[in-house]
Formats: C-alpha cells, sequence, structure tokens
C-alpha cells in the first residue's frame, strides 16, 4: 500500500498536542472504520461537526483546526525525511509491528513509526534485553549471554541506546551476526552520529533504527522513561539483566506484570545490590546467567507475606526475619513493597509500624498483642 | 469570487483591466484548490496567474524558481506595487537570507521565491515548517521531466513535496515550453488529476532564418558582418564557453562592442553583464545559454545561436527570451555540418561507465560520503559524480541525508539494482530529437510552424516571416580581406588565466594559445612526452607577444617557473630562454617540498587541489619579499598548482604574481 500522499495527514494528527496515543488512536478509528471517509475530508469539517459527530470538546476541535493549517508544514517536513532514507508507517499497515500492536493495544500502541533500516524486523520474533544504565559487570556479561542465545535463534533484540545494558545488547548482538531494533527516546532526525556509527549494520538490513516520536523532539529524561513502554511493546519476550527498586526498568517490569507479559530475570548471586529479587517474588520468572530458567518454589511475595502476616501484625524487622530464607532484602525496599500491597495495612504503636492484613481482621487486643 | 469581482481587484492592485480568458481560468482553479500544469509562450502573463491568488490568500505562497535573475525581477515588480514580496537566493548573503526566512514565518511576507536546491537546505526546512503556507507554485516546471529540455535533478525534490501536500492545497506548474509528452510526465507526477491549461504557441513578429556555412571561419565573417549593420541589442548564443570567449574577441577585434558571459564568471561579473544588458550597454552579448532565462528584458532584437541546440524544444526555448514586446524580431541559427559533432558527442557520453557507477556504489556502501569525498575516494570528474549520484537518488539506491547540515549521500537497505534500461531510452529519445532539429536546417517549409507541431500546437499555420516563406537563401563569401583578418585575429587572440582567489596577490595571467585550438597542444606534448626536445621557437615568439599584449611595459623583478614533476628541464630552458629576451632575472629557487604526482592523473579539483597543497618551498624565502614575479609553466589546467604557488608567494611578501603560460586547456574540471 503506498501511504506517501497521507504522510501529513499521519503526522498532523499522530502529534496533537496532550492529547496521548489513546485518543488519537480512537479518533483514527473513527475517521477509517466508522465513518469510512478520507483524511482530506476528515479534515474538511468545521467545528461543529467535529463536536457532534467526532464527540470533540472546544479545545480538541481547536487542535485538529491547528493540525489542519500545520498541514502543508507537515508535507514539507515528510519530504524531508523520505528524502533522506526514513520511512514512516502507520499503525495500519503491514509493515507495523503486530507485537507491538498486540502488546501495547489501542490504548498505547503510537499511531506512527518512524524508521530508518529493515522494516521486516519489525515482524521477526524479538527479544527485549533491559536494565539499568549503571548495570554490574556481571549484568552486562548476561546480557551479551542473552544476545548471542537470540543472535543464533535468529531472534531480533530490542534495545533502547541507553548506556549500559541498552548499549551492551546491541551492541554484542551485532558482534554475533544478529538482528537488532533500536528504540529511540528522541526524534529519529536528531539522532546523525548513531546512524552514521551503524551505518553499515544499517544498510546490511542487520538493524532498524525507530522513534515513535515527532521526527525534531530533541533527547529528554521524559522521552527517556516513556519510550520504555515501546522496548516492552516491540518484544515477544522480555529479560531483565538487573533492576533497582525504582527507576525505569522497575516500572517497566511491574507495568509488564500487571499487563500479563512474561518476563525473564537474572537470577541474582547472594550479596548483589539490586531488586531482582524482589522482581522475581513479583512474578518476574529467574533465568540463570545464560537465561535458562531457574526452577523457583514458586510463591510471590505477595503469598508469602500474605502467609507470614496470617497469624498476627509484626514490625518490619519480624517480616524480614521471616523472608530471610527466601530473599535478601533492604529495610527500604521491603517498606515500600508492605505500602504498596492493596491488602496490607499498617498502623503506628509506641512509636513503632506494625504491618497487618486488611481482611481477616480480628479483634484489635488479639492483634497486637505481643 | 466571481471573474468580475476579481478584475476589480486586479484594478486596485496591479492597475490591469482584465484577465486573459486562460489567465482567469487559472485563477479560478488555484482558488478552488487544485492543481494545474499551465503552458504560455513567454510574454504570456505567467506570473500575474499566482502573484494575483497569493495576494489574497491568507498565508505565504511559496514560488520554486531556478532563475535569480528572475526572481529579483518580479520581487522588486511586486514590491513597487505594495505586494511583501521577497527571494532566497545563493547571490544573497546568508544573513540576508535569515533574515528574509524569519519575515516569511512572522507572517510578513505573501510571496517567496526560493531556488529548487533549497529544499535540500536545513535552514529553509526548519523554517518552513513553522509558515503559514497558501500555495506552492513550479515555476519551469519542464524541469521535472527527463523528457524536457533541462531536466534537473532538485526539482526531483519538489514534485515529491507536490505527492505530499494536502489534496485541496492549491499547486501551479508553469511553462513556456513543453511538449504533449513532457506535459503528460508533469501532470502525472503531479497527481491528483492535476488540469491542463495549453495556450497557442506562435510567436507572430518572430522571423526565422538560418545560415549555412563550410566552416567555422564563415561564421565569424557572417557575425562580423550581421552585428556592423543590426538594429537593435541581441545576444549570440554559443555552444562552448571557450567559443564565447573567441567569438566576443573576435567581434571586438572588428570594432563591435560585444562581452562575453559564460557560467565560469563568478557571480558579481554575471550579475554586471546581466545588469549591463537590461540597460543594452553593449551591442550584444556572447553566451552560453546560462544567460538570458527568466530575464524580463521586453527589446531583444535578435538572438544568433552559432552551435545546433540539442533539440527543437531547446531552440524554441533559447529563441523564446527574444522579442516580448511583440517588435519584429530576427533569429537566425548558423549551421556547419561539422556542428553535429559536439551535441553528438554531448548525448553520447551524457553518462559515465557503467563500472564508474559501480564505483560510486561501492565507496558508499562503505560510509556515508559528500559530494567532495565522493570525488576523493573514486577520483571521478566533478561532473561525473554529479551525474551518477542523481541517476542512484532518482532510483532509490542512494538517498541524501542532511549530517550537521551537509549533505551525504546514504547507500540504501534493500536497494534495487542499478537499471541502465533508462538511460538508454533516454539516449534515444535524445538522438530523435537531434535528428528533428536537423530537420529544422534542412526543412524548406515555414520554420516556425514546424517548431510549433513540433512542441504540440499543431494549427499556426505559416508564419510568412521565415527565410523559406520569404525565400531568403543566406550566403556567406569568403573574401581575402576577411580571409586576412581572421588570420590577423587569430595571432593576436591570447586567452586570459582568471584567477577569483581573495587575499593572495595573484592577477589575472595569459596563455599564447588553447591547447587544441592549433598545433600548439601537439607540440608541446611531443615535447614532453616523445623526447621531442626543447619547446621550439616558435612558441617563445607567441608566448613573448603574449605577454607583451597583456602585460605592455608592466615591470617585472622575477620569473619563477614551476617545478616539473615529470618532463625534465623543458620549462627551466623555456624559463631562461624569456627571462634573456625580457631582461628579467631568473631564479631556480622555488622547488617541491614533496613529491606531488602528475596533476593530470587526477580527474577533478579536489584531489588536484590535494596532491599540491603545501607542495612548494622556496629557499632562500626572503629573497621573495617585495618582488613583483612573472610565473611561467607550460600548461594551464586547472589552475590548482598556479592557486598554491600564488598563496604561497603572497605570503612571502610578493606584491604580485603574474602568471604565463604557454597553453590552456579546454573542459577540464575547473572550478
Amino acid at each position: 500500500m503506498n501511504y506517501e500522499h497521507e504522510f501529513a495527514y499521519w503526522m498532523a494528527l499522530s502529534h496533537l498536542p496532550n492529547w496521548g496515543n489513546e485518543k488519537i488512536n480512537r479518533l483514527i478509528i473513527q475517521i477509517i472504520d466508522n465513518y469510512k471517509i478520507s483524511f482530506a475530508e476528515f479534515f474538511e469539517l468545521n467545528a461543529e461537526e467535529l463536536k457532534h459527530e467526532f464527540k470533540l470538546n472546544d479545545r480538541q476541535a481547536k487542535d485538529i483546526e491547528q493540525a489542519k493549517i500545520d498541514l502543508p508544514n507537515y508535507s514539507f517536513l515528510s519530504e524531508s525525511l523520505i528524502e533522506q532514507g526514513f520511512r514512516i508507517i502507520p499503525v495500519n499497515s503491514k509493515e507495523y509491528s503486530s507485537t507491538l500492536k498486540q502488546n501495547l493495544k489501542i490504548q498505547n500502541a503510537p499511531p506512527i513509526l518512524y524508521v530508518k533500516g529493515n522494516t521486516k524486523l519489525l515482524n521477526e520474533p524479538s527479544v527485549a534485553i533491559v536494565g539499568s544504565r549503571r548495570a554490574s559487570e556481571r549484568s552486562l556479561e548476561f546480557t551479551r549471554n542473552i544476545a548471542k542465545k537470540c543472535a543464533e535463534n535468529y531472534e531480533v533484540v530490542v534495545s533502547g541506546f541507553a548506556k549500559g545494558v541498552d548499549k551492551t545488547a546491541l551492541d554484542a548482538t551485532l558482534e554475533y551476526n544478529g538482528y537488532s531494533i533500536v528504540v529511540l527516546p528522541q526524534g529519529i532526525l536528531t539522532f546523525g552520529g548513531g546512524i552514521k556509527k551503524y551505518y553499515k549494520k544499517i544498510i546490511e538490513g542487520d538493524v532498524l533504527i525507530l522513534s515513535a516520536y515527532h521526527p525534531n523532539a530533541p533527547w529528554s529524561v521524559g522521552l527517556a522513561m516513556d519510550r520504555n513502554k515501546y522496548i516492552y511493546g516491540l518484544a515477544y519476550t522480555i529479560y531483565v539483566a538487573e533492576s533497582d527498586s525504582k527507576g525505569g526498568t522497575w516500572t517497566g517490569v511491574l507495568d509488564g506484570l500487571k499487563k500479563g507479559r512474561k518476563i525473564f530475570i537474572r537470577k541474582p548471586e547472594p550479596g548483589e545490590k539490586n531488586a531482582n529479587n524482589l522482581l522475581i517474588m513479583k512474578g518476574a520468572l529467574p533465568v540463570d546467567f545464560y537465561g535458562n530458567p531457574v526452577k523457583e518454589n514458586g510463591n510471590t511475595i505477595e503469598e508469602k507475606l500474605k502467609e507470614i502476616l496470617s497469624q498476627k501484625a509484626l514490625p518490619l524487622e519480624a517480616v524480614k526475619n521471616a523472608l530471610k530464607s527466601e530473599i535478601e532484602i533492604q529495610d527500604k525496599e521491603l517498606r515500600k513493597v508492605l505500602t504498596d500491597i492493596d491488602f496490607i495495612d499498617s498502623k503506628k504503636i509506641k512509636g513503632k509500624t506494625y504491618y497487618f492484613l486488611k481482611t481477616s481482621l480480628p479483634k484489635q487486643g488479639d492483634l497486637f498483642s505481643q | 469570487m466571481t471573474r468580475s469581482e476579481a478584475e476589480q481587484h486586479l484594478k486596485k492592485i496591479f492597475n490591469l483591466d482584465h484577465f486573459y480568458d486562460d489567465q482567469w481560468a487559472t485563477i479560478s482553479k488555484i482558488l478552488n484548490g487544485e492543481r494545474i500544469l499551465l503552458i504560455e509562450k513567454t510574454g504570456f502573463g505567467k506570473s500575474l496567474c499566482f502573484q494575483f491568488p497569493a495576494t489574497l490568500f491568507d498565508g505565504l505562497s511559496i514560488i520554486f524558481s531556478p532563475l535569480i535573475a528572475l526572481m529579483r525581477d518580479q520581487v522588486n515588480y511586486l514590491n513597487s506595487v505594495g505586494v511583501s514580496a521577497a527571494c532566497v537566493n545563493s547571490e544573497q548573503t546568508p544573513d540576508e537570507n535569515n533574515a528574509i526566512l524569519q519575515q516569511a514565518r512572522n507572517g510578513g511576507l505573501k510571496i517567496l521565491y526560493i531556488a529548487p536546491e533549497r529544499q535540500e537546505n536545513q535552514e529553509w526546512l526548519d523554517a518552513v515548517r513553522h509558515m503559514n503556507l497558501s500555495m506552492i507554485v513550479i515555476d519551469e516546471a519542464h524541469c521535472i521531466s527527463v523528457w524536457g529540455h533541462d531536466f534537473r535533478p532538485a526539482f526531483r525534490r519538489i514534485i515529491n513535496l507536490v505527492k505530499m501536500l494536502p489534496e485541496n492545497f492549491p499547486v501551479l506548474a508553469t511553462t513556456a515550453t513543453a511538449t504533449d509528452r513532457v506535459a503528460q510526465d508533469i501532470i502525472q507526477q503531479m497527481g491528483k488529476n492535476a488540469a491542463l491549461i495549453r495556450g497557442n504557441l506562435l510567436r507572430h513578429n518572430f522571423s526565422l532564418n538560418v545560415v549555412k556555412v563550410k566552416d567555422e571561419d564563415e561564421k565569424l565573417v557572417w557575425l562580423a558582418n550581421f552585428l556592423s549593420l543590426a538594429q537593435g541589442n541581441g545576444l549570440i548564443y554559443t555552444g562552448t564557453r571557450v567559443t564565447t570567449e573567441i567569438i566576443s574577441s573576435w567581434l571586438q577585434f572588428n570594432g563591435i562592442h560585444a562581452i562575453n558571459y559564460n557560467a565560469g564568471l563568478d557571480a558579481d561579473s554575471r550579475k554586471e553583464i546581466e545588469n549591463g544588458l537590461q540597460s543594452n550597454r553593449w551591442k550584444c552579448v556572447v553566451s552560453t545559454n546560462a544567460l538570458g532565462m527568466g530575464i524580463d528584458k521586453p527589446d531583444i532584437r535578435f538572438i544568433i545561436h552559432t552551435q545546433i541546440p540539442q533539440s527543437p524544444i531547446h531552440y524554441y526555448q533559447e529563441i523564446g527570451r527574444a522579442g516580448r514586446d511583440g517588435k519584429p524580431t530576427f533569429l537566425y541559427l548558423l549551421f556547419n555540418p561539422a556542428d553535429m559533432d559536439l551535441p553528438t558527442h554531448f548525448i553520447k557520453n551524457s553518462r559515465p561507465s557503467i563500472k564508474k557507477y559501480e564505483t560510486v556504489i561501492n565507496a558508499l556502501k562503505e560510509e556515508p560520503l559528500s559530494e567532495h569525498e565522493l570525488m576523493q575516494k573514486t577520483n571521478l570528474t566533478q561532473t561525473q559524480v554529479r551525474v551518477i549520484k542523481a541517476d542512484l537518488l532518482d532510483q532509490g539506491i542512494v538517498k541524501e541525508v542532511l549530517y550537521n547540515k551537509r549533505k551525504k549521500y546514504e547507500y540504501q537497505f534493500n536497494a534495487p539494482p542499478l537499471d541502465t534500461e533508462p538511460f538508454e531510452k533516454l539516449r534515444e529519445f535524445k538522438f530523435h530529437e537531434l535528428r528533428k532539429m536537423h530537420e529544422y536546417v534542412q526543412t524548406d517549409s515555414c520554420r516556425m510552424e514546424y517548431l510549433c507541431q513540433y512542441l504540440g500546437d499543431s494549427n499556426v499555420g505559416k508564419c510568412e516571416k521565415c527565410d523559406n516563406e520569404l525565400q531568403t537563401n543566406h550566403k556567406v563569401e569568403m573574401t581575402d580581406f576577411w580571409q586576412r583578418k581572421i588570420n590577423a585575429f587569430k595571432t593576436s587572440y591570447f586567452p586570459e588565466l582568471t584567477f577569483s582567489l581573495k587575499g593572495t596577490n595573484l592577477v589575472d595571467g595569459v596563455a599564447a594559445s588553447y591547447y587544441g585550438m592549433s598545433n600548439v597542444g601537439s607540440v608541446i606534448h611531443r615535447c614532453k612526452y616523445e623526447n621531442g626536445g626543447d619547446f621550439p621557437d616558435f612558441l617563445l615568439k607567441l608566448t613573448l607577444r603574449a605577454f607583451r599584449k597583456k602585460f605592455g611595459n608592466q615591470k617585472f623583478d622575477l620569473i619563477l617557473y614551476i617545478p616539473p614533476t615529470e618532463s625534465g628541464d623543458l620549462v627551466k630552458n623555456f624559463s631562461e630562454k624569456i627571462s634573456t629576451v625580457l631582461g628579467i632575472p631568473i631564479s631556480h629557487g622555488l622547488k617541491k617540498a614533496i613529491q606531488t604526482k602528475p596533476q593530470k592523473i587526477y580527474q577533478n579539483f579536489v584531489l588536484k587541489k590535494n596532491n599540491v597543497k603545501n607542495a612548494f618551498i622556496y629557499k632562500p624565502e626572503e629573497e621573495i619579499n617585495g618582488k613583483k614575479i612573472l610565473l611561467i609553466d607550460d600548461i594551464y589546467d586547472s589552475g590548482a598548482t598556479i592557486k598554491e604557488i600564488g598563496k604561497y608567494l603572497t605570503k612571502l611578501g610578493a606584491p604580485i604574481i603574474a602568471p604565463l603560460v604557454i597553453a590552456k586547456t579546454v573542459g577540464g574540471d575547473i572550478k
């Protein structure tokens, strides 16, 4: 299918300010599937029709009007992109990653992708390798092991071009002659240096550079956090090399687990300072140094805590002691876990915090008797 | 808006009473957000078709035009009638251009003229993103089509842009010359059912003539005769840059006020000549076809071609610049059967060999490269690199990418293999067009009718003004008088060596001859490469005569000669003889600091310049300070060596460095 003459429309809609992917996707579905009109016809509608037919509010109708004025400007921008060898892939294109669409759904899937390189990689079996920017040497070694495995299995490695695990994943994959998708935390036109560095791999079809943001958007912390969802979304399987108990990897994994994604995580050696074990107890699947699954006794940290607290309320040290055989955990992290779980409540007694189960709430006297 | 409402508006702004029907048809389509190709002859009033609606739109109208002179004229005119217009072009400073872009972003302009090449420029692309746009116009739209007479690769991006514009965004393409084939090609490329509006092509005031001659000397005679009698002012178009020099010198030799113009001149000189042309400062300007396109001069009374154009459409386009005022205008084509060689050669060699394409592709498979870097890596000429990269871009094999505002070429993943079939087809087509041009020369029926029919306008009838219709038979008689005059001219004509090199004391020099103009080239070659001994005395005499003509009684303090790479003492011995005759001391102190390769193995100026960079040294250095220097060499090609030495000697304190050489080559890769 040739979308060329529609690029300006796609771009104008995709970059509607502060709409979010979901609203934009729903609008596009309404235009294409429900009303079955062309983009040109849509942009001919007046504010009243937009509000009435498309249920837009005043501000949204104004945004569409502005987008209409911007259309010729987007034509210039799209011409410049295409001329420079970038491709624009709308969400309804066959080339669009079906994994991404399935994982992120209408709520989060980006309406268009800007890419350079081998677009076939978008629909190959894919693996994300994620982890901290300041990962340990062991985590980086693990990353290389997974990358090698992926290269051998013809799986595409998805990573984010950040320092640490991301860059190691990319470089190791290419070292083992594998394929890789690089998901940018910035607009694709601002990545000249990176494209030059991976030029040969790009033109040989081993690498695809991908961005879901406005082509001129500069790198930012916000986008660096935001694009994690696209890394997870583009992957069929996810490997975590190392995670802290906060930050991009942590929230990414938790979010993935909530959505029922299968996430493999490196089982740490005793004494490692990271939150890998905690994530294992939250449902991530432990793997060894080479990515092979490790048997766990199966209880999640939620189940374990339910068991520990089923008898009586306990202070933090007591909970930590009870968990000791399963997981080494810092006070701060444990406190956070306990506060986050919705069936656990806490109460301060004589300057000490006690944790207890909200449900089976016996008489207070019993519960807090020492 | 109705036509009468529009015409009221027209009166108010442009002080014109009515539109022509074709003008109004075009304008009403533009106002309706349509795409139109408008083909009308020169002088019809095509520009009003976009200038008028531009004044009605809220936003900015962008006019892509390849012709700087035309942009300037139209901007001046629009500003004089109170329409805010400006142009961005390479002859203005970056600051001027940026100020104009800023004005356009702020909504302070109605019309902005820019060259199609701008679409490759980062500043422009950044700025245009923030402009409120209302219309796009492509002037000289025949440049879009490879089947046209002046296909330009930069237009490829403009047409790609048009394809991506919103459906109801008005786009106007205009041209004065398009065959049916070209028109259909443009329409198809514009997409979205672009409409075609085509006017008639007959120029009622044109008298077309062909003068058949036996050789080049006869052309010179005819020109001198004609120009001493001709009314008004006009243009002479020649085939090459060198011929512009020779013919203008010949005319000057005959006391006719002529000047030469070609793309090799610097921007200031070109502008100066364009202005002088407007005010009829010369009887005629002798030019390659780089001059005149888009110059809005109403009273060009004659255009003479000394070389057969490549096709009837080239010819119609080039003569189209004459007689816009509608008064009688005379067109002459001088034809010598040998003239077919030049266009035949051009068509045959319009594309480099496939191997050279592969060299470029392989270089780009390694890394992204700029044009200069490609020239360095491949040792191809600039022209070859440009032709190859335009084809590779066209076929999607490479893309043009901006790296920090610098253009580089990237090979593409999944690129198709090079397809040479289009090259063959185009070559065949060009030969067909050249045959048609030859037919124009040979025809004995009405010439205007022949041209118009070729251009797709079949109901023009006879012009009753061409030589065939009037049964005029142009003839040239080579008398003794003219023969002597031509010989006198040839022995006193010495090619100039011009340098536009700021920051050095290098002055323009002179050559005794063109390398290929007489036997000079072959004599030099025999001496240099076939052990033919020292340069013979007739070269010495010729060189001394060139020196006297150029430098007269100017004093020089020292003669230096350029140390050779491989031809031994020829230049040294030659320079010593000159030193003796002129009584100027000679020094042998200019030496090579490093071993250079012969310049001729390098095909382009980038490599030539690199080869001689910091290659020369003079001992003792202090000897140069304050000396006026005559710098001698045998052959002048790219000038890179002389420029390098000029820079070096300037640094050592030489107030004047004047080059004197035996022969200047023609058609080298000179920039």
